[in-house]
């Protein structure tokens, strides 16, 4: 699941939740110029397909524009 | 003296003696006073009452042919009109319960008052819960002598024409109505008492029911993301232009499934959000935003996706109760199975 609120979606155990940039544009942003709004949903929706390919114990929360792509564990 | 409490049981071929499974084909049929665990029924509810007539039905017939059960089951309860209609109990045989379920449903339709009794987690108790009264019973039919304890003195009442207390007073299931009463205590007091029990560690009972959300297991890992086939399901309530299919604004009685097989992108000329839970101008400007087809056809073209599936899904899950969206949840993924698909996005506003 790709969701603004995150947290929501994790407490009521959706496993598999990546951070989404806004409700109103949960996959991309349409204040940056139109290069980087690309780029920025395509990061976030390849972030969401590599986190099928991954297994989790349950709902685990993958940001996109942290680090190491997986920022927190919810459990 | 008042007249004798008349009672009709509604019990299942099994309990009506006529066979077992290779029996649950049977139709509808009546014969005179009690069978079976009727007798113990008759003991339970006491003096001045009498169990007439007992209706048996096939399991199976009572759930492939309801039409017909319905009807049979109301004839013989328009001969015979009794005071009260007790069906089952069926524990936890789920077609038992639904078919006690229906029974209930028919008598109370001609205005027989109706009492079952099953487990709580028989499908007969969900889906049939609304409207009828049901005592909550053990799984196993070794309770049976407990639950016609429990269910034959609500029987006498409702015979008798009372109306029941609450639920949790009277030992039925919550049917789901709810009535104006005086609680004695003005709600400010019954909330600290509640808050002081919870912080002494004593038991409470909240007056406003919680359910947690449930667990799913997560699915397991897609082996090769360049192989498999992906499809899009979106709660933002993605229509096409003009909302030519309808879709409500909020609280999704259903879901809406579009193709999208012929297109590289969703179009602003072609696509918009109706959604009453959030400002849906963006959107409107970039449908992708919500359902990213663009982002998934690039990935498909650049080969690091199999394929993407051609149907897309959509409602606005705004105000929709999550027993609903449980429903619509479980009617995609049976779609999405069958279709082949290994793994879904899901973009929730």
């Amino acid at each position: 699941m790709i969701s603004a609120i995150y947290n929501f979606a994790l407490t009521t155990g959706a496993n598999r939740v990546i951070r989404g940039a806004r409700i109103e544009h949960v996959c991309g942003d349409p204040t940056l110029s139109p290069e980087k709004d690309y780029a920025f949903g395509m990061r976030i929706v390849t972030t969401a397909l590599q986190t099928l390919t991954i297994a989790v114990p349950g709902p685990t929360l993958f940001d996109p524009m942290a680090s190491g792509k997986e920022a927190a564990h919810a459990s | 003296m008042p007249a004798p409490l008349r009672v009709v049981h509604y019990v299942n071929q099994f309990f009506g003696g006529i066979g077992g499974e290779d029996q649950a084909h049977v139709g509808v049929s009546a014969r005179e006073g009690a069978v079976g665990p009727g007798r113990l029924l008759e003991r339970a509810l006491g003096d001045g009452a009498r169990v007439e007539a007992t209706i048996v039905c096939g399991d199976n017939f009572a759930s492939e042919r309801e039409a017909d059960a319905s009807r049979a089951i109301g004839a013989e309860l328009d001969r015979l009109k009794p005071d009260v209609l007790v069906a089952g109990p069926a524990f936890g045989s789920g077609r038992y319960g639904l078919a006690c379920a229906l029974a209930c449903r028919v008598a109370q339709s001609r205005g027989i008052a109706a009492i079952t009794a099953m487990h709580p987690e028989n499908p007969g108790a969900s889906s049939a819960r609304r409207g009828i009264y049901i005592v909550p019973s053990g799984a196993a039919t070794t309770s049976m002598q407990a639950v016609l304890d429990a269910l034959a003195p609500l029987a006498r009442r409702l015979g008798r024409r009372e109306t029941l207390g609450p639920s949790e007073v009277e030992g039925y299931m919550p049917r789901g109505a709810r009535r104006v009463h005086d609680r004695g205590q003005p709600g400010y007091q019954r909330a600290l008492d509640m808050l002081l029990a919870k912080l002494q560690g004593r038991p409470y009972r909240s007056e406003v029911p919680y359910a947690p959300p449930e667990r799913v297991a997560p699915a397991p890992p897609i082996a090769d993301l360049a192989r498999a086939r992906i499809a899009m399901v979106t709660t933002g309530g993605l229509v096409r232009k003009g909302n030519p299919d309808r879709q409500v604004s909020a609280n999704a009685v259903r879901y809406h499934r579009h193709t999208v097989a012929e297109l590289e992108s969703l179009s602003p000329a072609e696509w918009e959000a109706y959604h009453a839970g959030y400002f849906n101008h963006l959107v409107n400007s970039n449908p992708n935003y919500i359902l990213p087809l663009s982002f998934l056809r690039d990935l498909e073209r650049q080969g690091r996706v199999g394929r993407v599936h051609e149907h897309i899904y959509a409602l606005p899950g705004v105000s929709t109760p999550v027993a609903v969206s449980a429903g619509h949840g479980r009617g995609i993924a049976a779609d999405l199975k069958a279709a082949g698909v290994d793994g879904a996005l899901l973009v929730a506003t």
